[in-house]
């Protein structure tokens, strides 16, 4: 029994992209305890989506929920509201919502990875998982105008139609980027001073997973086959297009690793069926409804479950709206999983979880 | 060696965010990857404040996080330039008048360049920090013009004249 230290990491830190605070007791370098403390970006969105804005509005707030995962939060208010208006959405905007999910993921995907790899002390490999990323943001610039903050899905549908040239542009790029894919598995996979950093390190075992509820892509690393994808087949069609569950077992950095870069080859060929299968049909349903009732929605954002409930009473303005982001399911067991580890690898085992508090605390 | 005219090939940037949606916090690590590259101006982001230069703000100022900016702000060393990237850390943007958020980072600490859209292209991020660049060697000039007013009075006669003062430190200024 040594003495016991605490250090805090946050909430402003090299190795954090937003305000984020933990603390953790060590003993002899070793981690025993941790204590989380997110919310330091609460800034009362469904407050204001409740009061200050009309249902129309609130798809466009939601998106500022999360600059990484916006079109997973617009998307899935959209749905709802769809739900609540009781309107059935055209085939083709569903498919280009899904599209643009998948999209997203490969450059959310990619961030998490370069963020690892830095926070591991590996910055030539940021760079280079920087670089190949790059086209993913040219593609949903291209798709939706705006590198970031789209605001592609809309209440009824989307707002705007893939035009041939950029679907046949999709294509050739995703081509190219399957050799550089390849060459990131590589690293990922086999180098050694990699491995040192990220093997064995915050791993998490199947049963504390399914305890503490984790969900995304920290749960399948541990092993549990957890995604909204392979659920629910009522509002978008996941399977149809290939969907693909993938886990893999030891549930450390490492795995996540491996389960995010094997996730990218399943979302490029989302992507080209997508593309190749594109119905063709409107991209709206009009309707002068308002919305009534209650509803939930499921929606497998980049961090895994979001969850949407809303309630309305027939007037312009919602009664209540509840967003529980991925990370919110995570929070317990991120704490849970630094316990036995060195503190000099807790940067990369934060950056691994990919969490985004925003979405947390809202 | 003379610290301060090296200041301008080199300023070391801090990020912070304050609440916002991370939008812009990708996009200022965009700016760091291979494409935009804002290290051929010398830039590199530390984590440190009182190692840094120039202070990049992203999100809204809630209530919880203006604490944390003011100290961050307090403890970067003189000459420091404070950058705001994004509409709603400049104006508070869509999160106005939500209850936890205060409209901007200017009303806590004074801002000097202001990054507008949502989100933030790296382009502007750049132009912005550019743009500090020279604001940052205007606070530099400004500096040095005070401690020579401190160090080296003028003397006539071992008695000290401050009659004619005004007119040497005229140039420097300008």
């Amino acid at each position: 029994m040594g003495r016991q230290y605490e250090i805090p990491i946050g909430a402003q830190h090299i190795s954090l992209l937003e305000p984020l605070h933990f603390k953790f007791t060590t003993e002899n370098e070793k981690i025993v305890a941790t204590e989380a403390n997110v919310y330091y970006v609460h800034r009362g969105i469904e407050q204001a989506c409740c009061s200050k804005f009309k249902f129309r509005q609130v798809s466009f707030v939601v998106g500022r929920v999360c600059g990484l995962c916006s079109i997973s939060h617009t998307t899935a208010y959209s749905q709802v509201a769809e739900k609540l208006l009781k309107i059935e959405i055209p085939l083709r905007a569903k498919y280009l919502r899904m599209l643009v999910i998948e999209l997203d993921r490969i450059h959310s995907h990619l961030l998490c990875l370069s963020h690892v790899a830095e926070n591991s002390g590996f910055e030539a490999l940021f760079m280079k998982t920087m670089q190949y990323r790059e086209f993913s943001m040219e593609l949903l610039e291209a798709v939706c105008g705006n590198r970031i903050q789209y605001d592609f899905s809309i209440v009824g549908g989307v707002a705007r139609d893939l035009k041939p040239q950029v679907a046949q542009s999709i294509l050739e790029r995703l081509k190219k980027f399957i050799p550089q894919l390849d060459e990131l598995m590589d690293i990922y996979k086999n180098n050694w001073t990699l491995s040192l950093k990220n093997k064995g390190a915050g791993a998490i075992t199947k049963e504390d997973a399914m305890r503490l509820n984790v969900v995304g892509p920290f749960a399948r690393a541990a092993g549990l086959a957890i995604d909204v994808r392979n659920e629910t087949e009522d509002l978008l069609p996941w399977k149809e297009v290939g969907f693909e569950m993938i886990t893999e077992t030891s549930g450390d950095v490492y795995a996540r690793n491996m389960v995010r870069l094997r996730e990218l080859y399943v979302s490029i060929r989302i992507i080209e069926n997508i593309i190749n299968g594109l119905p063709e049909s409107a991209l709206i349903t009009e309707t002068k409804a308002f919305p009534d009732g209650e509803a939930t929605v499921r929606l497998e954002a980049p961090r895994g479950e979001l969850f949407y409930y809303a309630k309305g009473n027939k007037t312009q303005i919602l009664e209540r709206l509840k967003i529980k982001a991925p990370t919110f399911s995570n929070v317990a067991a991120m704490a849970e999983a630094f316990t036995g580890n060195e503190y000099g690898s807790a940067p990369a085992i934060i950056a691994s979880y990919d969490p985004c508090l925003s979405c947390t605390a809202r | 060696m003379n610290l301060a005219s090296y200041r301008k090939k080199s300023p070391w940037i801090l990020h912070y965010n304050a609440g916002g949606c991370n939008g812009c916090d990708i996009e200022i690590l965009a700016c760091l990857g291979p494409k935009y590259d804002i290290e051929r101006f010398g830039m590199i982001n530390t984590g440190n404040p009182k190692q840094s230069d120039i202070l990049l703000v992203t999100g809204p100022v809630t209530k919880r996080s203006r604490e944390r900016l003011v100290e961050i702000y307090a403890q970067m060393p003189e000459p420091k330039v404070v950058v705001s990237c994004g509409a709603c850390a400049c104006t508070g943007g869509v999160f106005r008048g939500m209850y936890n958020c205060e409209g901007g980072v200017d009303q806590y600490i004074p801002v000097d360049v202001y990054v507008c859209g949502c989100g933030t292209r790296p382009e502007q991020i750049i132009d912005g920090v550019v743009q500090a660049l020279g604001i940052l060697e205007q606070k530099t000039k400004a500096m040095e013009v005070s401690v020579r007013l401190q160090k080296e009075p003028l003397k006539e006669e071992g008695q000290i004249n401050r009659r004619n003062i005004a007119d040497q430190i005229k140039p420097a200024l300008s």
